[in-house]
């Protein structure tokens, strides 16, 4: 390993899911939540690419690659979900977007 | 850090260094006397008309989409390409696999008009 | 001890976006924030040895799926939105989760250096071909299905997108 320990690296990626999952809980715009949702994404993706690095492996590589490409086919059907129900109920805020609830 | 990207982040230094330090520099030399006809938008053009976050058509999102997809396509294709000679027919036929299922979305996007700006 | 400085660098960069994301009230600001911390994700990925991702995270995600955001942020009108309260009634459990990973992780550190070590990695040689050709060469063999799932998922999401997005089919 060159200078950086693995475990410094798991560290910060702790710190970016937990601030993913801060960010998903307490905001209420729609694009914000889901802005949330790819700092976890990218947190994921930081482990699985220390631990590739740490075993020397390119597995890791493969499934960030895989990750990213859901990401991106998320993001495109998300964001026009958003843009639907924006059309329909004039609000993005997720409070206000309640006809499931229980 | 492989070796070798050391000179590419210095590059970048230089580059967002380069312009701060001469918008700075040119505040402090630069002579400064503002009227209210110098600092409107456009000296000699015509007024500012509306709001910049006036809200676009949602063409331009239908567009943005059929882009990310088909860049991510494209990053599947690379890997493909620097293995070339090495995959032979056999990679030949996987992309074709691959290519053929997206050529399908592709026209259904173009028969449903979605590329069409109307 | 040039890999740390950089390391620092990019933690920076990632954790400040990625706070400033969470916290500033005007989604255009969150989202450009977040292309900050993508970026120092990306710095991370190259200390790792990992260019074609670092290639990747750029082109995909800064360069495609944050001008989606910025587009939709552009579509709707957020002026209204951006003046009403902006944090929802869940913010007491979302300050718990993070206490309760922050806790974990002092309760780690308090322990020292043991407690982050990992099972030895097995001693397997140096790789002679480049990052690029190593994942080509596991992606055409090994993950064959994923890849060719992958281009039904793209076509899902293109067939999906337009259908929602367009006003008349």
């Amino acid at each position: 390993m060159n200078g950086v320990p693995l475990s410094w690296y798991l560290v910060l990626s702790a710190i970016l899911f937990s601030l993913g999952v801060a960010g998903f809980l307490f905001r209420r715009n729609i694009i914000t939540i889901f802005m949330s949702i790819e700092l976890m994404l990218n947190a994921v993706n930081l482990t699985f690419i220390a631990f590739s690095y740490d075993l020397r492996q390119v597995n890791g590589h493969i499934f960030t690659f895989f990750v990213m490409v859901v990401a991106a086919a998320e993001a495109a059907v998300g964001l026009a979900i958003i843009l639907t129900v924006y059309k329909n109920r004039g609000t993005l805020n997720a409070d206000d977007v309640n006809s499931l609830r229980f | 850090m492989p070796e070798g990207y050391v000179p590419l982040f210095i590059f970048l230094a230089v580059a967002i260094l380069f312009p701060v330090v001469a918008l700075i520099l040119a505040k402090y030399i630069r002579p400064d006397v503002p009227s209210r006809v110098k600092l409107e938008a456009y000296e000699c053009g015509i007024q500012t008309a509306s709001d910049s976050r006036a809200r676009y058509t949602v063409r331009f999102y239908i567009i943005a989409i059929l882009f990310v997809i088909f860049d991510v396509e494209a990053i599947f294709l690379l890997p493909w390409a620097v293995r070339y000679q090495v995959l032979g027919w056999f990679g030949v036929a996987e992309v074709a696999v691959f290519l053929v299922v997206l050529a399908v979305g592709y026209v259904w996007a173009y028969k449903k008009g979605a590329l069409e700006w109307i | 001890m040039l890999d740390t400085v950089f390391f620092y660098l990019f933690t920076l960069l990632t954790l400040g976006g990625a706070i400033l994301t969470v916290a500033t009230r005007n989604a255009v600001h969150s989202a450009l924030f977040l292309i900050t911390s993508l970026l120092g994700v990306a710095g991370l990925y190259l200390l790792l040895h990992a260019e074609f991702l670092f290639a990747v995270q750029i082109i995909v995600y800064v360069g495609g799926i944050m001008v989606l955001f910025l587009f939709v942020i552009m579509l709707v009108n957020l002026d209204a939105a951006a003046a009403q309260r902006q944090f929802s009634r869940m913010w007491p459990v979302a300050l718990g989760c993070v206490a309760l990973v922050g806790l974990e992780l002092f309760y780690f550190l308090g322990k020292g250096e043991p407690a982050f070590r990992i099972a030895a990695p097995p001693p397997v040689p140096e790789p002679t071909a480049g990052n690029t050709e190593r994942i080509a060469d596991v992606l055409f063999s090994q993950y064959l299905l994923p890849f060719e799932i992958a281009s039904l998922l793209l076509l899902v999401a293109v067939i999906g997108s337009v259908v929602m997005a367009k006003k008349r089919i």
